[in-house]
């Protein structure tokens, strides 16, 4: 057992979402191989390094992907858009607030918090 | 040499059922067992696939109780829970236990019960369906299933063309076949005007893009390829394959690849020595409609981006090249999440054995099962032939 906590340098859920409620969306880049994520990990999806660098992403991004939801989970109320949003080498899940095709240029615009869990929110740029 | 046999298939009914999870598992055990010819006593282990009791029903440790339900008190029993493609796990296991030898004729299956006869509303179940979906990165934005899929197809329609009348085509197909399936949740026919019609769930997915919410359970009795000299009507597991992919789905490489399901395939095509080409017919895992199309293609039965407008073509229908999902899918058999898995793998059986009825194919030697979980980031790939 090492005598220091491996987890102390490591962006984790509770500082990402901590830094998102207040307008920060970080991501991690590994240090071994590069590989940008906006979806905070305990080691590097690609080559399994837990050597990994919280990094401030680009505020604004294009849409990859996105739907219209119609028919929305209990604590939710319906329609709204959401997205996968590029955003430089990352991709990332968020809510849209407007309308977006793919391919459309979003800024992060603002948080959602839904059951004291923050998800970004994009708009039109 | 397969790598297992199955020895006896059954099922219920899929559709509306009052009964609770013992008492649905026990029907499709016994329509199993009495197919394979075996009694409870003779099933060494049971590997048993429920996705939700938890949330749905306050229904946990079911292994144990199931077993105590059918007569096999005793044997090394486990749940699987590996969101919709939970059977198909559990199912693996079992060709593995029998393939290395540590028993020689075990129960895999799965039940499931996802209507309101669970007490929970459609909003609730949504919310019980979306569980599977990433709890920090991806459930606060207000993703549901029908969106996960649709986000998945939207790009595929952005890349490739495919178009929402593609889409329907396929509801049409498989609404056709589940009317000569008397197991069938839905048992109507549809029209691509009255998919285009019916409400948005998920744009580009109308209520008729996808399945319902259904109550049943699946059996399979799977025996090692010594021990299937005693039954009547084995039917060989020549490859299983299983891959995952990168949760969330923000993090795929390639949306539209769903890339786990061609690693399965590979994995798969590999161990029965065959490719795509050779496969007779297909029941793949389609959840929502753009969901069989990205299936056909990772599975190699059509190019990639061929696959909407092969199903528009009729080039999957019963009478087509390579018909998919001749029992009706997911979309009209319906769909209770932890017995869809091993409910294919029925389909698989009695057609192979030419026991079919109604939507029978003609002579088939060789067919693919493909059941994902999640955002398909499980997805099991199964290999079935007729014995020679
Ligand atoms: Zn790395």
């Amino acid at each position: 057992m090492s005598d220091t906590d491996p987890s102390a340098d490591r962006l984790d859920y509770v500082a990402w979402a901590d830094r998102l409620r207040d307008g920060e969306l970080l991501g991690q880049e590994c240090a071994e191989c590069g590989h940008t994520t906006a979806a905070p990990k305990a080691a590097c999806v690609r080559c399994g390094s837990r050597t990994l660098a919280a990094v401030t992403l680009p505020t604004d991004g294009i849409v990859h992907s996105e739907t219209t939801i119609g028919v929305p989970p209990e604590g939710f109320d319906g329609e709204y858009q959401v997205a996968v949003v590029r955003l430089g080498d990352a991709k990332v899940l968020g809510r849209i607030d407007g309308a977006v095709d793919i391919g459309d240029r979003v800024s992060f615009a603002d948080v959602l918090v839904a059951d004291d869990h923050p998800a970004p929110v994009f708009e039109p740029v | 040499m397969a790598r297992a046999t199955i020895v006896g298939a059954g099922m219920t009914n899929f559709g509306v059922h009052e009964r609770p999870l013992p008492d649905l598992f026990a029907d499709a055990a016994f329509d199993a067992f009495d197919d394979a010819g075996v009694a409870s006593p003779e099933i060494e282990a049971l590997y048993v696939g429920n996705a939700m009791g938890g949330m749905t029903e306050n229904d946990t440790h079911l292994a144990p109780t199931l077993a105590s339900h059918i007569g096999c008190p005793g044997v090394p029993a486990q749940r699987f829970e590996d969101a919709c493609a939970t059977s198909a796990t559990a199912f693996k296991h079992a060709v593995e236990a029998v393939e290395s030898g540590r028993h020689d004729v075990v129960l895999a299956g799965g039940v499931e019960r996802c209507t309101p006869e669970t007490g929970l509303d459609t909003a609730a179940m949504t919310r019980v369906f979306v569980s599977a979906a990433h709890r920090q990165y991806e459930q606060p934005a207000g993703l549901t299933f029908p969106g996960v899929f649709a986000l998945l197809t939207k790009r595929h329609m952005h890349e490739y063309g495919t178009t929402e009348e593609h889409l329907a085509e396929v509801a049409v197909k498989n609404h056709f076949n589940g009317t000569l399936n008397p197991r069938a949740h839905f048992g109507r026919e549809t029209s691509v005007e009255k998919v285009l019609d019916s409400p948005i769930v998920a744009d580009p997915f109308h209520l008729m893009d996808c399945c319902p919410f259904s109550d049943g359970a699946s059996g399979i009795v799977v025996a090692s390829e010594a021990a299937a000299e005693s039954f009547d009507h084995p039917v060989d597991v020549a490859g299983v394959g299983h891959a995952t992919d990168v949760v969330p789905l923000a993090d795929k490489t390639d949306l539209p690849a769903t890339q786990a399901a061609r690693d399965a395939a590979s994995q798969a095509y590999g161990q029965a020595n065959t490719t795509a080409d050779a496969i007779d017919f297909a029941e793949i895992h389609d959840c929502f409609t753009g969901a069989e199309v990205m299936a056909t293609e990772a599975l190699g039965l059509f190019e990639d981006g061929a696959g909407g407008p092969a199903a528009a073509a009729g080039r999957t229908a019963l009478d087509g090249e390579v018909p998919v999902n001749p029992s009706g899918g997911l979309k009209a058999k319906g769909h209770p999440i932890g017995a869809t898995g091993t409910a294919q793998l029925v389909e698989l059986t009695e057609q192979l054995r030419g026991e079919a009825g109604e939507r029978q194919l003609d002579d088939p030697e060789r067919a693919v099962a493909h059941n994902l979980g999640g955002d398909a980031a499980t997805t099991v790939v199964t290999v079935m032939e007729a014995r020679q």
